[in-house]
């Protein structure tokens, strides 16, 4: 039943439908939109999950098609897509998490005047990301990329009468802008280098040798930048956070499971290029490996829920990043695991957190509290996320992070290795700050909170259950993931290079990263739960540390006075320039053109004489050319 | 030194003179008198060059009709004005400059020329007033008859151009 | 030293010239016509001159130069009636002052 394969481009195109009608109608249909969009997404969701079960089967094949789009002289430039392993489990992760997104939007966004409009985005959006996952070739995957980034620009800046919202959206633009320009670069290297787009052919140019070693390494970099940007790592991180401005459904899709996803899936889908350069990969893991945590570390003192959450996102991202970084198949299995198992419990943790924006009005921890009485489903689907964030047997988390950690052990990065460990404390850490400051003791804040809604409940529930399950796939003992992602050809390639790793190295890992995390689930309780240690210890003892992480190492601040303010005195001067300079060329013309009009126009003074002057010199003239320019030399020679 | 080159002389400077006395005048009258001589001396040309009876015309024509008729002009139209000079503006300086082109011009051209000497014996052929008189009722009678009928287009234009206006006919 | 035509020519031009240069310049309408009648005058000279030392001596020279006397002295004829209306009309003859072509 090979067949089923051949209709996956359909997937992306039921979202787009959804676009479309709701484009179309959306003004009858207000509130009706979400069932238009959560129908065809649903669709796309079966399709998905019929793909991926066919690909799943043993003996399947990659699929590939393509159509010849445009053709440059000798150089033809395919559209089509792929289906291969990756691939898959990315599409049913993607519908899967937009489906039960809009779901809950049904609730969140209700009696919002602009609902269809969130639809729309929404649907264009998994569209988007959709046709991102499925494409054959880097130009394909550049489109998307790009379209993926103008929705997370309409939907973080939703909100657009709010100042905040709108420099949000147009930060997160420009900053991962950035991240493009080095991918647009890195595909064009490409394309020159090898004279193809198209995936398949640049790893079999890679395998072939035709790539000297320093321009491999140089494309692998440009093309990391660019999931840099998108996966905002450091130091493009600085837009996530603020992005936290759009609502909360949409930080769930997209700055936490799918679209901040795209970056690593980037790096998995061209692991052939990064597995031939040793520095590109070191580059990834050192990378990673810092901003998973550098972001833990603010994530420590922040105020605001769903900061805390953004943070969380960037260092889980790092943690994938790092996986991919050590090389092997270990890496790229770990990496690719914990991307599933995080899309599934981080857009648990956003939704809840969003459950409980939509009881109680703020978004200050600080103002909560003793929710757990009031609002029993939204608490316990939290306390669950923070269990699989954290790390704890037997949920989803635990499994992928102790095969990051294995990965890294089996590389031998000792000191990355440290880097995670210290990160995976830090994370239970602040994940429990966040639980025990939202839902345990005594409401602080003067709200009332009460349960959400069913549809906003029930996505919670499914997704639960998701972050429990989903570990199970990949266990050191019944490894079905690593087995299934490493067969098929590019599976070939990774453990051709570099072996294939166990994944579990050795079980004395697993019980020490239980144990780090047990300890600062632990630290949290005493400190915010039952509040025996002051939560300003360590604040009054060393304020400057404190104020680091509260301020996010002051990196914005850098930013604006090293980058952003020089722009503009640049803009400034340009202006200038284009003003007096360029205008000034331009009416100087018009003024040279008008000033030689005036002088000729002098002669035009009415007089036969003068005109007898000019008739005269013009005669001069035709004598001259006349004699010197006749046959035989001129009529006075001979 | 041959008579005929000495006469030449004489008539061409005279000629050339009144020509350019006629332009560095102030006073209309003395323009037109300065013009008369040079009118008088270009028939003598005339005669240098064997056309007798053209520079007999001349004579009649130019020096007698035409320089009484331009003071006539003058006469009617503000006699006394001694104010006739030229400025020195820029048209005028443009002027001299082309005309002196225009004679630079003509003069390179002048001389650079080969004339070829007319064959022996047709010089022989002096043109009499018989001669001259065959010709135009012979070969050239049309174009005379069209130049009678100028003038008498030339005196009807003139009488009426030169009407006072409103005057009945 | 003998008398050939370039000296007859030179003189035709320079009285040419002359009268070119009057035409152009001079503020007396009458002057004008004057300098006119010098340029006339030149290419008669020209005319003659061909007829007797030219390619071809003939008589047709002095008659084409009969013919163009006749011409000049028509043109005066309206030229002064003209310029007599002119003046009737605008009280001057200076060409300065007759402008009405200016734009």
């Amino acid at each position: 039943m090979d067949t089923l394969m051949q209709y996956a481009w359909l997937i992306p195109l039921f979202p787009l439908l959804a676009f479309i009608v709701i484009v179309s109608f959306g003004r009858q249909l207000k509130e009706g939109a979400a069932a238009v969009g959560i129908l065809l997404t649903a669709v796309s969701f079966g399709v998905a999950a019929l793909t991926f079960w066919q690909r799943f089967q043993e003996g399947a094949s990659d699929y590939t098609f393509s159509l010849d789009w445009l053709q440059v002289g000798d150089i033809v430039i395919t559209m089509g897509f792929e289906v291969n392993q990756l691939n898959a489990m990315m599409l049913v992760i993607v519908t899967l998490v937009s489906l039960l997104v809009q779901i809950y939007s049904k609730g969140y966004m209700h009696g919002d005047e602009r609902f269809p409009v969130f639809y729309q985005y929404l649907a264009l959006f998994t569209f988007s990301m959709l046709g991102l996952v499925i494409s054959p070739n880097l130009l394909q995957v550049y489109i998307f990329w790009e379209l993926v980034g103008v929705c997370s620009f309409l939907l973080v800046g939703y909100y657009y009468f709010k100042p905040e919202a709108k420099a949000a959206a147009k930060k997160a633009f420009i900053v991962t802008r950035i991240g493009d320009l080095g991918l647009f670069i890195g595909i064009c290297l490409l394309f020159w280098w090898t004279g193809s787009f198209e995936f398949t052919q640049i790893f079999d140019s890679i395998a072939l040798g035709k790539l000297e070693p320093w321009m491999i390494t140089l494309a692998a970099i440009l093309i990391f930048v660019g999931a840099v940007g998108k996966s905002g790592q450091f130091p493009l991180h600085t837009w996530l956070p603020d992005a936290m401005e759009g609502p909360t459904p949409v930080s769930a899709l997209i700055h936490a499971a799918t679209m901040v996803a795209a970056g690593v899936y980037l790096v998995a889908a061209t692991y052939p290029l990064f597995l031939a350069s040793e520095t590109a990969l070191d580059v990834v893991a050192y990378v990673g490996g810092f901003t998973a945590i550098f972001a833990a570390s603010i994530g420590l003192t922040q105020r605001d829920i769903k900061r805390v959450l953004a943070y969380s996102t960037v260092s889980q991202l790092g943690y994938m990043m790092l996986a991919l970084g050590v090389a092997g198949a270990a890496g790229y299995v770990a990496g690719t695991f914990h991307l599933m198992t995080h899309a599934f419990f981080k857009a648990l943790l956003f939704l809840a957190a969003g459950s409980v924006i939509h009881a109680v009005h703020t978004q200050d921890v600080f103002e909560m509290g003793g929710l757990w009485k009031k609002m029993p489903v939204t608490a316990l689907t939290f306390l669950i996320g923070c269990l699989a964030i954290a790390g704890i047997f037997p949920f989803a988390g635990f499994w992928s992070k102790e095969a990051i950690l294995s990965a890294v052990y089996e590389a031998h990065r000792f000191d990355l290795l440290w880097l995670a460990i210290i990160a995976a404390f830090f994370t239970a850490f602040y994940m429990f700050r966040l639980f025990f400051l939202t839902f345990a003791g005594e409401p602080r804040g003067r709200r009332d909170g009460h349960e959400s809604p069913g549809v906003m409940t029930g996505p919670l529930l499914i997704l639960a259950v998701l972050a429990i399950g989903a570990g199970f796939v990949n266990t050191p003992y019944a490894p079905y993931l690593t087995k299934w992602l490493l067969s098929g050809e590019t599976g070939a390639a990774i453990t051709a290079g570099f072996g294939e790793g166990t994944g579990h190295a050795a079980a004395w890992l697993q019980i020490v990263a239980l144990l780090v995390s047990l300890l600062g689930i632990v630290l949290a309780y005493l400190m915010y739960g039952k509040r025996y240690i002051p939560a300003d210890a360590i604040p009054e003892a060393m304020p400057w540390l404190y104020q680091l992480s509260y301020r996010k190492y002051y990196i914005d601040e850098l930013y604006h006075y090293v980058i952003v303010r020089p722009l503009g005195w640049l803009g400034l001067l340009l202006d200038l320039i284009d003003r007096y300079v360029v205008d000034g060329l331009v009416a100087l013309t018009a003024k040279i053109t008008r000033g030689i009009g005036s002088l000729h126009a002098r002669a035009q003074n009415g007089q036969v004489q003068s005109y007898g002057a000019v008739v005269l010199f013009g005669l001069l003239l035709l004598v001259v050319a006349i004699s010197l320019t006749a046959q035989g030399g001129g009529f006075f020679g001979q | 030194m041959t008579g005929e080159f000495l006469a030449f002389f004489i008539l061409s400077l005279l000629t050339i003179g009144g020509a350019v006395f006629m332009i560095s005048f102030t006073r209309v009258v003395h323009m037109v008198i300065s013009l008369g001589i040079t009118f008088i001396s270009i028939a003598g040309l005339f005669v240098l060059l064997g056309a007798e009876f053209v520079g007999v015309a001349q004579v009649l024509v130019y020096s007698g009709a035409i320089s009484i008729l331009m003071l006539f002009g003058i006469m009617l139209t503000k006699h006394n004005a001694s104010d006739e000079g030229t400025g020195r503006s820029w048209k005028n300086i443009f002027s001299l400059v082309f005309v002196a082109g225009l004679f630079g011009l003509m003069f390179w051209g002048i001389q650079k020329t080969v004339w070829t000497a007319p064959p022996e014996g047709a010089a022989a052929q002096t043109a009499s007033v018989k001669q001259l008189g065959v010709e135009i009722f012979t070969k050239y009678v049309i174009p005379f008859e069209l130049v009678s009928v100028l003038l008498l287009v030339a005196l009807v234009g003139a009488i009426i151009m030169a009407k006072k206006e409103g005057d009945s006919e | 030293m003998s008398v050939n035509i370039t000296s007859y020519l030179l003189v035709a031009l320079i009285l040419f010239c002359v009268g070119l240069y009057g035409a152009l310049t001079k503020r007396n309408a009458v002057i004008v016509l004057l300098s006119i009648e010098l340029m006339l005058n030149a290419v008669n000279i020209n005319l003659v001159a061909f007829a007797k030392y030219g390619l071809f001596p003939a008589v047709t020279g002095q008659i084409f130069t009969l013919f163009t006397m006749t011409v000049a002295a028509a043109e005066v004829a309206v030229g002064l009636a003209i310029l007599i209306a002119l003046y009737r009309n605008k009280e001057t003859v200076n060409v300065d002052e007759m402008d009405s072509m200016k734009r």
